[in-house]
């Protein structure tokens, strides 16, 4: 979970160690503490602080750490000579350990050698048949060749024995929005709401792909997802604000609204979510009006057009 | 220096507050000695424990350090971006096909 305050922080220090003031070591663990995918500046900022012998002693036991870092960054920008050069280091080091024996097979990953990385991730299953990352590797390696149906199925396996792991709730939800499997993927959110109900992204999330399949049914519990996200927030997400215009102005609920009118008893929830629309419209002119005044006049044009053509 | 201030009110509000408990024990000795019977304790000790209450509270309030907000919507608590699912990462974009342009090489 990357907090606001976090966030600032991290672009803070990128901006201060991008401009050669300092503090890389910082901002590595900044990046490594937040889990975000910086991988070219890790590799850079990373080998550096590495081939500076002073700076590398004065980590202590962290360097092997750091390492594992740049190792990992340099599989990512594919270069892997730097990646493999990490490895060794490791592997002289720590001899007999399995964090640097799945190194060694994501650099085959990274290679493109599939045959070998998966009969050595297999080898480590037989050895530990319960070791969650080794799981989680093979079902990337399935994505990264294209093989999303083999994919699906490993995660769907893997999530009936770690029902709890988000991460892996999330990745399912990705790839089925990916395929636009949209039922299965609302499913996912669900879980992952149901596990972490206080993070307002996940309510975002299941509020567009609710969205996104449409029916009157599901455009209200949008709206109402929507309006949650507005709660947790305190009004500070866009994307949500933007969801409740589009959601409420949608033709479908209009129309369903209308019909809901004169079977008489909706009318006062059809009322309440025109209301809703309008405040959030508020909202988003308003902080249009802070943070991007010269783009205001789209946003009214937009808000009018969508009112019109319900 | 905050801190350092409410520290020292927090040991004013002790030392009152023992005092209060010493004049209180003397009071009764004295009304011991007076052969009167205890009613309630005089206005002063009254006034001490009360003192003594309101410094207490109030380093120990300041003294630990500050509050941390609990609403979902303050900076610190509100979420604004998921962790990059890095269990989940893959190799096979677009990097394979334009390499970092970097001079990149360990030196031992």
């Amino acid at each position: 979970m990357v907090s606001k305050t976090e966030e600032t922080q991290l672009n803070r220090l990128e901006n201060q160690v991008d401009n050669g003031g300092g503090g890389a070591w910082e901002y590595l663990c900044l990046v490594r503490k937040l889990k975000v995918r910086r991988s070219e500046k890790v590799l850079k900022y990373g080998l550096s602080i590495l081939n500076d012998l002073k700076k590398r002693s004065g980590l202590g036991s962290e360097e092997w750490t750091l390492y594992e870092q740049v190792a990992i960054a340099a599989m990512d920008c594919q270069s892997l000579d730097v990646a493999k050069d990490c490895i060794r280091l490791l592997r002289k080091a720590f001899p007999e350990s399995k964090r640097v024996g799945r190194l060694e097979a994501m650099l085959l990953e990274a290679k493109g050698s599939w045959a070998e990385a998966e009969k050595a991730y297999s080898s480590f299953l037989e050895e530990n048949p319960l070791d969650q990352v080794i799981h989680k590797r093979r079902v990337a390696m399935a994505k990264a060749q294209g093989n999303i149906s083999g994919a699906i199925e490993g995660l769907n396996k893997y999530l009936e024995i770690f029902m709890a792991d988000h991460d892996a709730w999330r990745e399912l939800a990705e790839i089925y929005v990916s395929l636009q499997m949209y039922k299965q993927a609302a499913f996912c959110y669900e879980e992952l709401i149901l596990s972490q109900p206080t993070v307002p992204l996940h309510h975002l999330a299941y509020a567009d792909v609710l969205y996104t399949l449409g029916g009157l049914e599901n455009l209200q519990t949008a709206k109402k997802y929507y309006a949650s996200v507005i709660d947790l927030t305190g009004g500070k997400n866009t994307r949500a604000l933007f969801g409740i215009n589009l959601n409420v102005l949608t033709p479908a609920f209009q129309c369903t609204s209308a019909i809901g009118q004169l079977a008489k008893g909706r009318n006062k929830e059809d009322k309440e979510s025109l209301e809703l629309q309008s405040l959030a419209a508020t909202a988003l002119e308003k902080d249009y009006k802070q943070r991007a005044p010269e783009k205001l006049s789209l946003l009214s044009t937009a808000l009018k057009s969508l009112k019109v053509s319900s | 220096m905050a801190m350092s201030l409410g520290f020292v009110v927090g040991i004013l509000g002790v030392v009152i507050l023992s005092h209060a408990a010493y004049s209180t024990v003397q009071y009764r000795g004295l009304l011991k000695i007076m052969e009167e019977e205890f009613s309630g304790p005089p206005l002063t000790v009254v006034a001490e424990l009360l003192l003594g209450l309101v410094f207490c509270m109030w380093a120990a309030l300041t003294v630990p350090g500050t509050f941390l907000s609990i609403h979902p919507y303050s900076e610190e608590n509100r979420i604004v971006s998921l962790p990059d699912n890095l269990d989940f990462m893959i190799f096979n974009h677009r990097a394979r096909v334009f390499p970092v342009e970097l001079d990149l090489k360990f030196k031992h």
